[in-house]
């Protein structure tokens, strides 16, 4: 597949400090997370990718163009910017209608595009509000139609779920999902890891400047050798199935739950832990309520990559 | 899209917008407050025609000229950068299929379309509330369109300079106040052709009347020290001014990445 | 599918280009750390001095008989005397270094907190509005005072120490009292002024024009109506001649105008008032949204 966005040893300085450092990224079409801390360099990667900021270093280019001073680039590129700031004596609809502007459709298309958009983030009930009276989500959501009202291929978004409430970041996951399904390209960004979860598996883990892991979460996880793999088993005799395990050299280390019904065992070896576990269950039949993989997950391998 | 069609549809969207702004509406009240003095005049000094012709003609150009064109073109000319990066909003434009410079030339023809409007409005009301009795006199309607001119030229010039100001510096508008009330006024003291490197020294060149050729107190102040450019060379020299720190501002514009400060 | 990089330092692998003049970034370097250093600054500003006073000499070359002229009609520059005091302290060149001055320090001291919803923060600390407001103000009466009072008794102590004797202070004992005057007068206009204009708009730049604009344009106003009315009561609507009238008052000199001073106090005293009803209104925890 070919790379929508790429980046090349792209690095960023402000004054002495280091905002990206020698990164380099292909991001397909389909949902990228970028995941990071505070100041782990997303927002930088995200202007540097959208031509507001100018690399020291490599390049970044959309379709193969780079984005520095490419205005002719963002007919096919949406971005939602992650400060809260807008024209704040216009309406929610002259926000979006006036922005459409610069792409040259006529203005009854205007009109159209900018009513279907701000229908999309239901904001059709207040569109003729100015934006200084919206209130914090609506004002994220306003953004958001701005993003997406010229129906752009590549759809870019700054902490788009910031300020919303529940319901909102579900209608929002829902529509961004949306967009994977019809092709398009999207980057979002977050420091929220369940947000990125339910919105993609395949993401790119930025820390300090510098790109830590990318590709999908499980790979990722397989990836990471230094930490062993954790499984929870919760069944009826946990001690019992415990004993089967003491001896297995691939069994680094057993801890009971406090409900005093869950084994969790750590090992290097996830298949052949299974396989023990399958024996061991047929042989003395105990009773498995439930497994599963309780650092399979973002936040797990995150917390392992950073170091925390 | 074009640098052109792209700075038509810039100058459309900010033409609105400057028109909504309280900031507008405040300077756009500055500018009539020649039009109450106009009237308090017209009031107080009935009969007293020629001292009514000394205020129209010079007390009033003075206002406008040294006053109220360099706050407007001060304000506005600063906040064709400096506006967009400090409410966060520079995003929005280059983002969009917009050519950096259509930004620049879009919001400066919005901007001084506004201003020109203030000025225009201010101008033409209290100049013809002061001569209201010679409105049949063609000499009065081609002084009128004199100052217009002039002030008009003033906007243009002071505008792009300003602009250029906003885009290098930060802190521009003090700068700027500096540069509008401090130099500009200094200027006529210095001799020879230091006077030449100001704005008002190429508008006052081309103001209707000459040192020494008659006139109120008001001519005295806005001549003083005067050594007039040709009219000509002083229109070239004003267009000059507006075309030079335009492309510059466009160039600057272009080239610079601007951070918010998040 | 997937990668995983190790954290820790990556060395460059990259081509290293040359540069064309290797050694400007040593040169930019040093430049810049000179002007880190304390003091430096003033050192570089006071070395263009005589390059200044050479300049001055080359302007009075050219203006010979206006300067001449200048001396004849003002041998008062050379007699120190409180008016000397007064024509610097209550002089329109004083009144454009503090305009300019408290635009950088004043401008954005409401403006900033209204923009950024600061307020709210402040009065979540035990924190009154009256403590909000004193603070601000300190901030201007800080710069105004730098800028005259100190500077002013400073060289009253000065022409003393020059003197030798303390004839001077014998001669005008109430000298000391018309300069702290003056500076208790500049503070409280500018702290009114300046924080009446910053509670007035959430934008700095804006505020920043309003400080010049507003001060000079009531000159100009000023200027007109007396065009019109020939009446020195005009200059009521001219804030900088409010404040000299006001000083010359303080300074026991003849006032700059045939209008009672006491009218210059009441309009300075309006302004003041002013900005206590705007700050009220204003400086409140909650912001009211219609």
């Amino acid at each position: 597949m070919t790379a929508v966005i790429s980046a090349v040893k792209l690095s960023k300085w402000y004054g002495n400090v280091l905002g990206l450092n020698d990164v380099s990224l292909e991001i397909e079409a389909g949902i990228t997370g970028l995941l990071g801390p505070n100041g782990a360099g997303k927002s930088t990667f995200m202007k540097l990718a959208t031509g507001q900021l100018k690399p020291n270093i490599g390049t970044v280019a959309i379709h193969g163009r780079r984005t520095w001073n490419a205005p002719d680039l963002f007919r096919t590129v949406g971005f939602c910017p992650e400060p809260d700031a807008f024209y704040e004596d216009v309406t929610g609809f002259e926000f979006v209608a006036g922005l459409l502007r610069f792409y040259g459709f006529p203005k009854k298309e205007i009109g159209e595009r900018a009513d279907r958009a701000l229908d999309i983030v239901d904001l059709s009930k207040d569109k003729d509000r100015l934006v200084r009276g919206y209130s914090r989500g609506m004002r994220q959501r306003v953004k958001f139609a701005q993003a997406i009202a010229h129906d752009p291929e590549v759809i870019i978004l700054d902490e788009p779920l910031s300020g919303l409430d529940p319901l909102g970041k579900r209608k929002l996951i829902k529509l961004i999902k949306g967009f994977k399904e019809e092709g398009r390209t999207v980057l979002v960004s977050s420091h929220v890891l369940p947000e990125i979860e339910a919105l993609t598996s395949r993401v790119v883990l930025l820390h300090q400047g510098k790109v830590l892991a990318e590709g999908d979460v499980p790979y990722i996880r397989e990836l990471i050798e230094a930490h062993p793999h954790m499984i929870s088993v919760r069944s009826s005799d946990p001690r019992r199935l415990a004993a089967r395990f003491v001896g297995d050299p691939a069994v680094l280390k057993m801890t009971f739950g406090a409900d005093g019904r869950t084994l969790v065992v750590e090992t290097r070896n996830r298949d052949h832990l299974f396989g023990g576990l399958t024996a061991a269950v047929v042989e003395s039949g105990i009773e498995v309520e439930e497994i599963s993989s309780p650092d399979d997950n973002l936040q797990a391998v995150f917390e392992y990559l950073v170091g925390k | 899209m074009t640098v052109r069609s792209a700075a038509r549809e810039v100058f459309g969207f900010f033409f609105v917008l400057g028109r909504r702004t309280g900031r507008t509406r405040t300077f756009a009240l500055l500018g009539l407050i020649p039009v109450a003095l106009a009237v308090v005049a017209r009031v107080f000094l009935r009969g007293r025609s020629g001292d009514l012709a000394a205020v129209s003609t010079e007390i009033l150009m003075v206002f406008f000229l040294q006053f109220y064109i360099i706050i407007l073109a001060l304000f506005y000319g600063t906040s064709i950068a400096a506006e967009e990066v400090e409410n966060r909003t520079l995003v929005y434009l280059i983002t969009r299929p917009v050519p950096k410079p259509a930004i620049v030339l879009g919001k400066f023809a919005a901007y001084t379309g506004l201003m020109g409007g203030m000025t225009a409005l201010g101008l033409a009301a209290s100049f013809f509330i002061l001569n209201a009795a010679r409105l049949g006199d063609p000499a009065l309607w081609a002084t009128f369109f004199r100052y217009l001119g002039v002030l008009f030229l003033g906007v243009l010039a002071y505008t792009a300079f300003f602009a250029f100001l906003g885009t290098v510096l930060k802190r521009a508008i003090i700068l700027g106040l500096i540069f509008g009330f401090g130099w500009e006024t200094a200027i006529q003291y210095f001799p020879g052709s230091t006077q030449r490197f100001s704005i008002v020294h190429y508008l006052k060149s081309l103001l209707p009347y000459r040192a020494g050729s008659g006139g109120g107190r008001g001519v005295a102040l806005l001549l003083f020290r005067l050594e007039p450019t040709a009219p000509i060379l002083a229109v070239l020299a004003l267009v000059g001014i507006t075309a030079g720190f335009l492309a510059l501002t466009c160039g600057l514009f272009r080239a610079k990445e601007y951070l918010s400060e998040d | 599918m997937a990668v995983v990089r190790e954290k820790g330092y990556a060395h460059w692998d990259g081509s290293l280009a040359g540069r064309r003049f290797p050694w400007l970034p040593i040169t930019r370097t040093g430049i810049r750390l000179a002007f880190r250093k304390k003091g430096f600054k003033l050192a570089l500003a006071s070395a263009f001095l005589p390059a200044f006073v050479a300049l001055g000499g080359l302007y009075v070359s050219e203006r010979l008989e206006d300067f001449k002229g200048l001396v004849q009609s003002n041998r008062a520059l050379l007699k120190i005397d409180p008016a000397y005091f007064q024509l610097f302290l209550t002089g329109y060149p004083l009144y454009f270094i503090l305009i300019v001055v408290l635009s950088f320090a004043g401008a954005g001291l409401v403006a900033e907190d209204l923009k950024h919803n600061a307020l709210q923060l402040y009065f979540a600390r035990p924190l009154s509005k009256r403590d909000y407001v004193l603070g601000k103000v300190s901030v201007v009466a800080f710069f105004v005072i730098l800028l005259t009072g100190l500077p002013w008794i400073l060289l009253v102590a000065f022409k003393l120490i020059f003197a030798g004797n303390l004839a001077f202070l014998a001669a005008y004992p109430w000298l000391p009292l018309s300069i702290l005057g003056q500076t208790a007068l500049l503070t409280l206009f500018f702290g009114s002024y300046v924080l009446l204009l910053s509670a007035s708009s959430r934008n700095t730049r804006y505020v920043i024009v309003l400080i010049f604009g507003v001060f000079y344009f009531s000159s100009v106003l000023s200027a007109i109506l007396r065009g019109i009315f020939r009446s020195p009561a005009m200059i009521l609507f001219s804030l900088p001649e409010n404040l000299r009238q006001a000083g010359a008052a303080l300074f026991g000199g003849k006032l700059p105008h045939a209008v009672p001073v006491v009218w210059s106090f009441l309009v300075l005293a309006g302004i003041c008032a002013l900005a206590v009803a705007v700050l009220a209104r204003k400086v409140r925890s909650v912001e009211v949204i219609k």
